[in-house]
């Protein structure tokens, strides 16, 4: 425990550089702005900025990317308390109540808690990745190539069964992930596959280019495609002095906070879209153990503090199977490790050893980057609340040609933004026939680290499959694995019995 | 959050009583034919054997179970059913997605000239574009968006950070 105090305190040491306490601001004030403007999300905003860290080292590149990450998760509640339009899918939960507040007058105190609720979650968290990393890690070093495969299988089931409409169809993503994956040199003979004798294919599918036209590109058509005037309703801007909340509000929201926290945490470290998870399960949780949980929906300050207390905390916490297990469990993250790969770091159990500087000078950084989002949300909340006002019609375009921009930088290759406009329009068609493209670019991130475990394993047992069955780890992942997939089929049963019954409501357009 | 293991507005074991969902059924159709082109060209590559599996191997694997999803989906369709939606003929495209085709139409069509345009001068005529799709008719206010944000956006990527973008036959 004093060794990781020891090399926490080196962290800060290196996250405290001027260098890259500049990333680290850069990186919370566009993770901010990405997190309210509505439509683009921190999947696409760290994409965009990939090709913006090539000049820059691994540590500054993934301190800045980092905090774009947990930026957004900052910014996304103002739009959802604001607007009712939740700037990120993790914002969802806080329109319920963050908006009823602002229509009473009280966004100030709404926005308040979140950044403090945010701050505190994002502290705790931080301990709890300085104490538990380590560990796992040491944990994660007697795994072989069957524990691994088991593991992502493991993750890939958990998030096709909690994201999208279908099982069947996230599962469909998944595999089409994996497909696309395999373009290119076959990571272990060095065969070219799918290529169609093209060179630019031979290095595979620039998963930049997918994740910018998945989620940037395809999302910019689906609003293009809405009536643009639906989302440019009165912004509520609240002063600077209407901001802070009473003694009140703070008793009120202290224990959900910490509840929130320990959820947020707990979640983050399973596979699967955490920050959503999270934010759901807290307000779950806050109305169960209200005494006035009929307040709820009409503007209680718990519904927004235990939410926003959770998505924080969850999203620090999935930075721990990233960094000690090198397998990203959401694609944000899948994101941050095809970041770290670009910056020639392969996150895995011996990161912490091979790369001190990185690892602790990250975590380091992310507490200050809390302490810089707090220091920005609640002054400059009347400042980000008015960048709201920018007409869609004018700020869609933009974000094309940013993305094209940023597409071109990665290879200065044009080549690299026909394959972002197909994957664009592909995005676009998912959104059209309700197929949810977050297990694609995760199983494509993953693909090829799968590949090589599968065969690896079958390479050691001589083609038996009992491998995976035999190792009592592995076996736990796939017992868990079949657990998950019988999941629909129980809720089947319990629906056909009667009963079922959801918690269900349409907020800013999206059904939670 | 949806529930899972049945999709959204799904009736319910009708047995094929109702009509299929279309979007379903092209869906299911569109992904099938990919696990059989997949498939199919894996079987090109070596395949080897299970104790030292080929390239195409994998790639095979994906494709068949790819297969067998979208016959699951298909099933899944037939089986649960549900009542369609009056839609309008496929030869009436929407205003909103002939929107959306114009709006990729004028990105490729700048895509396919970013090098003989130049960065600058593409950035201006495909922002220009694309505003006048999404309906900002008035031109002064169109031109200066799009003569300020060319400008900015030259002085930041190009002149600040140094990316080497195309310079097209203005040399910009």
């Amino acid at each position: 425990m004093f060794e990781s105090l020891q090399h926490l305190i080196a962290g800060f040491g290196i996250a405290l550089t001027i260098h890259n306490l500049f990333y680290c601001l850069i990186g919370a004030i566009i993770g901010t702005l990405i997190g309210v403007l509505p439509g683009l999300g921190p999947i696409a905003g760290i994409a965009l900025l990939i090709p913006a860290t090539y000049n820059l080292n691994a540590v500054s590149a993934i301190i800045m990317l980092a905090g774009i990450y947990y930026g957004a998760m900052y910014g996304g509640s103002t739009t959802s308390i604001l607007l009712n339009v939740p700037g990120e899918t993790a914002s969802v939960i806080t329109c319920i109540d963050g908006y009823q507040m602002a229509q009473k007058g009280r966004a100030g105190p709404a926005l308040a808690t979140c950044a403090i609720g945010s701050f505190i979650a994002g502290t705790i968290a931080i301990l709890g990745l300085v104490f538990l990393a380590p560990p796992l890690a040491e944990a994660a070093l007697s795994f072989g190539p069957a524990e691994y495969f088991s593991l992502m299988v493991f993750g890939f089931i958990v998030l096709c069964n909690v994201t999208g409409t279908s099982l069947v169809k996230s599962l469909m993503m998944a595999v089409v992930g994996l497909i696309i994956g395999t373009i290119g040199l076959d990571p272990v003979s060095g065969v070219a596959r799918f290529t169609f004798d093209s060179m630019d294919l031979l290095s595979g599918i620039e998963f930049v280019a997918v994740a910018i036209g998945l989620f940037g590109i395809g999302e910019v058509l689906a609003n293009v495609e809405k009536p643009l005037e639906s989302l440019e309703g009165k912004v509520l801007v609240p002063r600077l002095r209407e901001l802070y909340p009473t003694l009140e509000d703070l008793k009120k929201s202290i224990k959900p906070i910490l509840r929130g926290t320990a959820v947020g945490f707990g979640v983050g470290l399973v596979p699967g879209p955490a920050p959503v998870i999270a934010t759901y399960s807290s307000y779950m949780i806050e109305r169960n153990v209200s005494k006035h949980p009929e307040e709820f929906g009409k503007g209680a300050i718990e519904g927004v503090a235990g939410p926003e207390a959770a998505n924080n905390s969850a999203c620090q916490a999935a930075f721990i199977p990233l960094f000690v297990l090198g397998i990203p469990f959401a694609p944000p993250t899948a994101i941050l490790l095809g970041a770290l790969l670009i910056h020639g770091v392969s996150p895995g159990p011996m990161l912490i050893g091979d790369h001190p500087q990185l690892f602790w000078g990250v975590i380091a950084s992310m507490y200050i980057g809390n302490f810089i989002l707090l220091l920005l949300n609640l002054p400059f909340v009347p400042l980000f609340a008015n960048i709201l006002r920018i007409p869609k019609k004018v700020l869609l375009p933009l974000v094309i040609l940013f993305c094209v921009t940023g597409m071109y930088t990665v290879n200065n290759s044009v080549v690299d933004i026909w394959m972002m406009l197909l994957f664009g329009a592909i995005g676009y068609l998912l959104r059209k026939l309700d197929y949810e493209a977050a297990p694609l670019l995760l199983a494509l991130v993953l693909g090829p680290k799968l590949e090589v475990a599968f065969r690896q394993s079958l390479m050691i047992s001589h083609g038996d499959f009992r491998v995976f069955l035999d190792r009592p780890i592995s076996m736990g992942f796939l017992l868990a694995t079949l657990l998950f997939l019988l999941i629909p089929v129980f809720r089947i049963i319990v629906k056909s019995t009667g009963k079922g019954g959801g918690f269900r409501r349409s907020v800013g357009g999206e059904k939670v | 959050m949806n529930e899972k293991g049945s999709e959204p507005g799904v009736q319910g074991g009708h047995g094929g009583g109702s009509a299929l969902n279309r979007d379903e059924v092209i869906g299911g159709i569109l992904i099938f034919c990919f696990g059989v082109v997949t498939a199919y060209f894996s079987l090109r590559i070596p395949l080897g054997t299970f104790r030292a599996a080929g390239s195409g191997l994998f790639p095979l694997g994906l494709g068949i179970l790819l297969m067998g999803l979208s016959i699951v989906l298909l099933i899944k369709a037939y089986v649960q059913g549900r009542p369609v939606i009056e839609k309008k003929p496929l030869s009436e495209v929407p205003r909103s997605v002939k929107q959306v085709i114009l709006f990729m139409g004028a990105i490729a069509l700048a895509t396919l000239l970013f090098k003989q345009l130049g960065y600058p001068l593409m950035w201006f005529l495909l922002l220009f574009a694309l505003l006048r799709i999404l309906g900002v008719r008035r031109w002064a206010l169109n031109l200066s968006l799009c003569f300020l944000t060319a400008t900015g956006a030259y002085f930041l990527f190009v002149l600040w950070l140094q990316i080497p973008l195309p310079k097209g036959w203005i040399g910009l």
